[in-house]
């Protein structure tokens, strides 16, 4: 069933990319490459990870595995309005409704069989004790190895080692299982892909900060946290290299991601992944543009191809998720005046202690910086209990308070 | 040096005390105990952890002792936050967060002793006095004598001859918590020599108990009085906090405390992937070498790193036909007493 839907979702993307070439087209090749990850996972061809969060997927990618997060089946579940009966399961499971919806979804599909096989699992502890209790979970009920990376929380020099030393090690595990060692060679020229996806994806984010935005709330949707899973293939390049041309073709133009844009927002950690009309309530009623998303950003330094492990060592434990919330919040504060916030929607995904618990920190954090957070109760993934009218009020009612204040950085 | 009888704060079974002590502090258990106004959920969330927000209404409150820092162990993502909410309501306090792997391989042993020397130099630092390898030496040696007495105390009460049962046992956990190690070496010596209960209670079914947190002893009582007899427990307020640190005199020291704590029964957080959900293997185990007839998993609400495994202890005990009842507490008595008639069916299901 998944196999033929992101087949068919891919050839439907392909076929509208066609139609006119010569367009950047950045969501739909964004959306295209998603789709091909998703068919090779569930192909039977491929040699399969899940992995967790923080995984370096373009060390992954360098060796020929196809891998992906498993909270990415969660979320494509959720925005296909097929969660609830993988929901339901996990709950009969005795995987209770406290829990992150990501992850009992994910529990809910491996259940019922609509997850491929792997032929490994890599977990990682960042970002959140939820995530790495998953892993090992699906690790029994597939009854596969499982390699666990420990992410240190500070970026501390022998943390950085210990995580590189770590990488070194998952990469002999993986050798161990393919039969085949890593062609150094291909690191290095992963690595360049890399560093040049990100290069260009940081000028497109500069652009995305232009007053107003060419940028709006929808296209660079759930960006920060998939577009590593193409980290160190042309296609991340690709990618990033049709948002920098849709982006500077907008402004050439003078054309505004949400026309007569009045407010800008930021929106905190994950978005709500089934279909819901908050955006378009920001968009039109309020010319409110969400600009940005917290994690779609390259916070890390080029990485270095003559020692990689270093570099994406450091990636992962800067993550805006890992660390103290002093990290966090000074990565916030960094984003609110790149972006010009007037400010910020924290969805405080229900069953995620990472990111909920912090809470009243994430609001008295921005609020040192005058910008205001509106902290909605939502569960991103399960949408059983979504009050859309209660949600609609303390949005219209936080909007207003927005409208009526002078904007933080005129 | 640190005045006398000053304090530092702690709130996981996996802290150091040995080098707390040796810094010459009383390692202080801050239990989420107490009538402290419910704030912290403003500040962290109300789904998080009832553990945590009630050790920071305490803070928030200043509920607490006197305290010279506090020691945060990163076990999980309340723990985390924990201690960023602390340094958020009292700025001037000194605190660590060590960090834990949450598997236990010889790199990750190696990291945490990283972890505990960092913390050597903090409490150096706190009271202005070098902790030496002989400190160390010397506090690992009176810390080694409470598990072994402690596991003395657990076969009375297994037996059923410990005065008190398993409300006693409690009270004395906790206070073991918080006093200097020599004088819980001296409460749990007088424990030991009073005379053991002539005739064994043998009413009460025999139950195991797993969990994180239960540090009322008035919640054991309350077990006790609908029928069921704790006669052993794996929980972070329980026996899982003192366990013996083998030591080799010729050996790094920190790195051997290090692996003392990040091989000992684990709790959820920390596992082995090489045998996943090995944790509900390791609870049957126990339930059956302790000769209970069942099982109470007693587990905070919202806790991830159990509800998360609960599932497979279910299953595992369902397959091994040892009844299992699952209680989910906010670290309150009155939480325990709502389930009261539970408890009560439950244990009727032996009778
Ligand atoms: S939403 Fe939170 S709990 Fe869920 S996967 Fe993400 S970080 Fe983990
Ligand atoms: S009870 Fe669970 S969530 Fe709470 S601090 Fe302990 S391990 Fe963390």
């Amino acid at each position: 069933m998944m196999y033929q839907y992101f087949k068919d979702m891919a050839a439907g993307i392909e076929a509208k990319i066609l139609q006119d070439p010569e367009l950047p087209n950045p969501r739909k090749k964004y959306a295209l490459e998603t789709a091909k990850l998703g068919s090779r996972l569930y192909s039977g061809k491929d040699r399969v990870a899940w992995c967790g969060i923080a995984v370096p997927f373009d060390l992954l990618n360098a060796m020929g595995i196809t891998s992906c997060f498993v909270e990415f089946v969660g979320a494509v579940l959720a925005s296909t309005g097929m969660a609830d009966p993988f929901l339901e399961e996990a709950e009969q499971a005795g995987f209770v409704g406290d829990t992150c919806g990501y992850h009992r979804s994910v529990i809910g599909a491996a259940r019922k069989k609509i997850m491929p096989e792997p032929d490994f699992l890599i977990a990682t502890t960042c970002p959140c004790s939820g995530g790495i209790a998953i892993m090992e979970n699906l690790a029994h009920l597939f009854n596969k190895d499982l390699f666990v990376l420990n992410v240190p929380q500070e970026d501390e020099p022998q943390n950085v080692r210990y995580l590189a030393d770590q990488l070194k090690d998952m990469v002999d595990f993986i050798s161990r299982h393919t039969g085949k060692p890593l062609d150094e060679d291909r690191l290095r020229q992963t690595i360049e892909h890399t560093n040049s996806a990100c290069a260009i994806m940081k000028d497109a984010y500069r652009l995305a900060q232009k007053v107003p935005s060419p940028t709006n709330g929808s296209l660079l949707i759930n960006f920060g946290i998939a577009f590593p899973l193409f980290l160190g293939t042309p296609a991340a390049i690709e990618i990033a290299q049709a948002y920098k041309e849709e982006f500077t073709d907008r402004i050439d133009n003078g054309i505004q991601g949400v026309p007569d844009e009045k407010l800008r927002l930021l929106w905190i950690q994950n978005r709500i992944q089934f279909k819901n009309p908050l955006v378009e309530l920001l968009e039109k009623e309020y010319q409110a543009n969400i600009v940005s998303d917290e994690l779609n950003d390259i916070y890390w330094d080029p990485i270095d191809p003559d020692d990689p492990y270093t570099g994406m060592a450091r990636r992962a434990i800067t993550y805006p998720l890992n660390g103290s919330m002093q990290g966090r919040i000074k990565h916030l504060h960094k984003l609110a005046r790149a972006y010009s916030l007037d400010g910020a929607i924290n969805p405080c995904h229900w069953g995620c202690r990472q990111g909920t618990g912090a809470r009243g920190l994430i609001s008295d954090g921005l609020k040192e910086i005058g910008v205001p957070v509106l902290n909605l109760e939502v569960d991103c993934v399960d949408k059983r209990n979504f009050a859309e009218g209660q949600l609609r009020t303390r949005i219209e009612a936080f909007m207003e308070m927005l409208e009526s204040r002078p904007r933080p950085w005129q | 040096m640190p005045r006398k009888n000053e304090k530092i704060g702690y709130a996981c079974a996996y802290t150091p005390l040995v080098l707390i002590d040796a810094a010459g502090y009383i390692p202080y258990r801050i239990l989420p105990m107490g009538e402290c106004p419910d704030q912290a959920g403003q500040l962290l969330h109300d789904n998080l952890c009832p553990h945590v927000k009630r050790i920071l209404d305490r803070a928030i409150s200043k509920d607490l002792p006197d305290l010279a820092g506090v020691v945060f162990i990163n076990s999980c993502d309340a723990m985390r936050r924990l201690s960023d909410a602390w340094r958020h309501v009292r700025p001037d306090d000194n605190i660590i967060l060590l960090d834990l792997p949450a598997i236990a391989d010889e790199a990750a042993v190696a990291f945490f002793a990283k972890e505990l020397t960092r913390l050597i130099e903090s409490l150096s630092e706190w009271s202005g006095r070098r902790i030496t390898y002989s400190d160390i030496e010397t506090s690992i040696d009176l810390y080694n004598k409470l598990p072994d007495i402690f596991a003395k105390l657990r076969e009375r009460l297994r037996q059923g001859k410990l005065p008190g049962g398993s409300t006693r046992m409690q009270t004395l956990y906790n206070a073991a918590m918080m006093a200097p190690f020599k004088k819980s070496m001296v409460n749990l010596q007088q424990a030991l020599a009073e005379p053991e209960l002539p005739a064994p209670v043998t009413d009460g079914i025999p139950v195991f108990l797993f969990g994180n947190v239960l540090a009322d002893p008035e919640a054991f009582t309350l077990f006790e009085s609908c029928g069921a007899r704790i006669i052993d427990d794996d929980l972070c307020t329980g026996s899982r906090l003192f366990t013996p640190l083998e030591i080799d005199g010729n050996k790094d020291l920190v790195l051997q405390i290090s692996r003392g704590l990040m091989t000992r029964s684990p709790c959820a957080r920390t596992f082995d992937p090489s045998q996943p959900l090995k944790m509900a293997e390791d609870i049957l185990k126990r339930t059956r070498a302790s000769g209970a007839r069942g099982v109470i998993g007693q587990t905070i609400k919202f806790c991830d790193p159990y509800l998360d495994r609960l599932p497979a202890v279910r299953e595992t005990l369902r397959e091994a036909g040892i009844p299992l009842l699952l209680l989910e507490g906010d670290c309150s008595l009155r939480s325990i007493e709502q389930q009261r008639t539970r408890i009560e069916a439950f244990i009727e299901m032996f009778v």
